[in-house]
């Protein structure tokens, strides 16, 4: 029921990144994916990858991560070498948080920061555009385009606003976040409208989206274990890698009001439960933003 | 393998005589078949069929409880493999350990905090469960005295970690009427430790890393008369915890392997990553998780994910719907519209009580979801509203008509002043903004 070994049945492998062998510049590219089994189930080795996620604008981040890097939130691009050579990140996640402000309309921003970004890194990068209909096709198509031949992971479709980022994504060889609230019908819904508009199967990443812990994480984890056991009986539209992101990790009471000598610790507690169970229910890649909570969950995932 | 209703009722008197407390054979079946009944209750039965159905319709996980009274805790009884199957029934408990190796001071601080540590979540008490002592000196005496030291079991459940029979003798002389859990029986001393579980009636913990072995020496120490078993693999690596606790559950559920239908210890200390092996733990299978004395953080996020896990999937917890006074209020106190969801009730209380003024919770049937997600799913409407009001009557308890809505519900706000004739004020979308802005905003 669980282990099927039949040949369709492997969670499909999906392509990070690209070297210059590839078309890219990235010294090197991931694939995750390719699973015929429950996380941990087997001795072959998990691909799991962790993602530091840095932004354009600071002013729409978490406090406790704004105090801890100080000035890199000033320099996307400082803050993601960072990630990656101080806190050991296997790749970057941009987040375009500069397209929240009221009446944004630097687009020519947006490829800037995405070529600086990329000049700075030597790993996959991971682009999060716009979260507004009217602003996506620009956004999307100006990064995607400064990342032409990169293959950059780009989200987040959802099913009301999808087709910007996928067509993005089509136009420069990119794959896709397809998001959808903590449903699985939702999910396979989504990733069919994705395949309709002609985003291959092995383009797509499933965000399942992830409530944080203590608000609303038990219902993430449990829809992630069922799309994996979906995926490994056979349901092909919900065979792909998935990426978590708590996003609203850091504002919740808990780290919100710890005392402030103890603030980085429950961010990184409260990333780092969340992240780790989030791999355990099935995801490839989780995503995280206090520096710290990088190299815990590296640690652990070696144990 | 798991036995189908009917299947089990074949094996049934077909009396229908009712002396087992259902109605029918049929529908004693069909609870044997959910493990919710036991076969003892039908008296007709011969030896052979009761053996038989006693086989496939006991819990395939036994139930067992470390510790006595207030505190003690009951792990196994589970039934499924994955939560969103059914539910998760029993949290493993967390015993924190100390070592007969430590300072008195040492032993007795983590035993206070243990004890006294409560953290609260959305109204339920979430705690550390215990003490595992460990016989870190090899020296029997120390360790009983470690052993009163941690309370001797009457206060909290305790594991006694030791590997000499002598070690057991004199803790159990201690602590034997509180049922801790003994740690471990293994190939070796296996007859000795069964035969003091047996003697104390205690829980014993069964060790060796190979799975036949470990179900052959669960078998060996229950025809031995200390049936109330845990399972420790031996992990060497927290991956092979999650792969190992998996086939165990499995092999329970399945009923393939009765000597796995047991419980699983997990410690986490020789794994070091104390935090991953505690989720490990809660989210794979553990009964009893031993863990050394965690910081604050770690803590409460250990006992967060814990509660998430063995949450109901099929009932967010809930507060019942009605109008909850808070700081005293009078007729001219503002009227507060929010869902019954129990992390945004406990969520506005905080903040409300916090802030000394007085107001009405007034609190629709949303059967449990969040505000933005019963606006999101259709469950919250103005023709809720609007006999929700008139349900409570809400209209006697005060000499206005303001409804003051959360932000998230902003667009219902045109239909709830339709369907009720209130004036609605929108309020902020984080309940921590609800007190500035009852502040600022509210005059009557
Ligand atoms: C867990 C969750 C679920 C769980 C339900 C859990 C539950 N018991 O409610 C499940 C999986 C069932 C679920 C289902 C759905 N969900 Co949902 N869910 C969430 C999630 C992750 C957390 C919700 C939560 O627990 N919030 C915490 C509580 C405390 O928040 P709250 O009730 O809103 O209270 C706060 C404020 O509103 C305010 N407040 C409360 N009362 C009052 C009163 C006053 C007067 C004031 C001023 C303020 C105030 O204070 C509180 C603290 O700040 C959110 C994402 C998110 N970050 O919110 C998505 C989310 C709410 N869900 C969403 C959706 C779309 C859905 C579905 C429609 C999808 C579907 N499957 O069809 C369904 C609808 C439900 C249904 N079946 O009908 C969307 C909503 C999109 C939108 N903006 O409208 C969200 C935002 C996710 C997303 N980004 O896509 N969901
Ligand atoms: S006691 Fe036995 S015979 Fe009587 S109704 Fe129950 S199952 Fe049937």
């Amino acid at each position: 029921m669980i282990d099927s070994n039949e040949p369709g049945s492997a969670i499909r492998e999906v392509r990070l990144g690209a070297t210059r062998a590839e078309g890219g510049t990235r010294e090197v590219s991931y694939v995750i994916g390719g699973e015929r089994g429950l996380p941990f189930s087997r001795e072959e080795p998990g691909r799991f990858l962790v993602a530091l996620e840095v932004c354009d604008d600071p002013r729409f981040w978490p406090q406790v991560v704004r105090d801890y890097v100080g000035d890199l939130a000033n320099n996307p691009d400082e803050w993601a070498r960072a990630a990656e050579r101080t806190y050991g990140a296997d790749l970057v996640r941009l987040n375009l948080t500069s397209t929240k402000q009221r009446g944004f309309d630097a687009f020519s921003e947006i490829a800037a920061t995405t070529e600086r970004v990329l000049a700075a890194t030597t790993r996959p990068l991971i682009i999060e555009g716009s979260n507004e209909p009217n602003l996506d096709s620009e956004v999307f198509r100006r990064c995607g385009e400064a990342g032409e031949g990169e293959r950059l992971l780009l989200g987040t479709a959802e099913a009301d606003r999808y087709r910007s980022v996928a067509a993005a994504a089509l136009a420069y060889g990119h794959a896709v976040i397809a998001q959808s609230p903590i449903d699985i019908n939702l999910a396979k819904q989504l990733n069919i409208l994705l395949q309709e508009m002609g985003v291959p199967q092995d383009r797509i990443v499933i965000d399942p989206f992830t409530g944080a812990l203590g608000y609303g994480f038990e219902y993430s984890y449990s829809v992630m274990e069922r799309i994996r056991l979906a995926a490994l009986s056979g349901d092909a539209d919900l065979a792909m890698p998935m990426i978590c992101a708590s996003t609203d990790t850091l504002s919740v009471r808990e780290v919100r009001e710890a005392p402030p000598e103890e603030e980085d610790a429950m961010a990184v507690a409260w990333e780092f439960y969340t992240a780790y169970s989030a791999i355990v229910a099935g995801a490839s890649i989780v995503c995280v933003r206090h520096p710290l909570t990088v190299g815990k969950l590296k640690t652990a995932l070696g144990v | 393998m798991a036995m189908k209703a009917l299947d089990i009722y074949k094996h049934l008197p077909k009396t229908n005589c009712k002396k087992c407390g259902y109605p029918t054979c049929l529908a004693f079946a069909m609870k044997l078949a959910t493990g919710k009944a036991e076969i003892e209750a039908c008296p007709d039965l011969d030896p052979e069929t009761k053996t038989l159905l006693g086989g496939v319709t006991r819990p395939p996980v036994r139930l067992v409880q470390v510790g006595v009274g207030e505190r003690s805790v009951p792990i196994g009884e589970e039934f499924v493999l994955f939560r969103h199957e059914k539910t998760f029934y029993h949290p493993p408990g967390i015993m924190v350990q100390v070592s007969d190796a430590w300072p008195e001071e040492k032993v007795r601080f983590v035993v206070e905090e243990v004890r006294d540590t409560v953290v609260q979540r959305v109204g339920q008490d979430l705690v550390l469960n215990g003490i595992a002592v460990r016989n870190e000196s090899g020296l029997p005496d120390r360790f009983a005295a470690t052993v009163t030291l941690a309370g001797g079991g009457s206060s909290l459940p305790l594991v006694l970690i030791a590997d000499n029979p002598a070690s057991f003798e004199a803790a159990l002389a201690v602590a034997g009427n509180y049922r801790p859990l003994i740690h471990a029986a293994t190939e070796e001393n296996w007859e000795e430790l069964a035969a003091l579980a047996k003697r104390y009636g205690c829980p014993l913990t069964v060790r060796t890393p190979n799975l036949p072995n470990l179900a052959a020496l669960a078998g060996k120490c229950a025809d031995a008369g200390a049936p109330d078993l845990l399972l420790d693999p031996v992990p060497q690596s927290l991956s092979g915890f999650i792969a190992t606790a998996t086939e165990i559950r499995r092999a329970a559920i399945g009923r393939t392997e009765p000597g796995l239908g047991y419980p699983i210890y997990l410690d986490t200390v020789p794994l070091n990553e104390t935090d991953a092996a505690l989720a490990a733990g809660i989210l794979k299978y553990a009964g009893i998780i031993v863990a050394p004395p965690l910081a604050h953080a770690s803590r409460e996020a250990a006992l967060t994910l814990r509660q998430n896990i063995y949450t109901d999937p099929q009932k967010p917890i809930q507060v019942t719907p009605g109008i909850y006074p808070i700081n005293d209020p009078g007729p001219s106190a503002p009227i507060l519209l929010t869902v019954n969801f129990s992390l945004t009730y406990f969520t506005l209380l905080g903040y409300l009580e916090a802030s000394g003024i007085p107001s009405y919770l007034f609190i629709a049937d949303t059967e449990g979801l969040s505000v933005l997600t019963a606006v999101a799913g259709g469950k919250l409407t103005e023709t809720l509203v609007a006999e929700s009001l008139k349900e409570f009557n809400v209209g006697d308890l005060v000499d206005h008509r303001l409804l003051v809505i959360p932000g998230y519900a902003a667009p219902l706000s045109g239909k709830i002043e339709d369907a009720t004739g209130w004036k609605v004020l929108v309020g902020p979308r984080d309940g921590a903004d609800l007190p500035g802005y009852l502040e600022a905003e509210w005059k009557t």
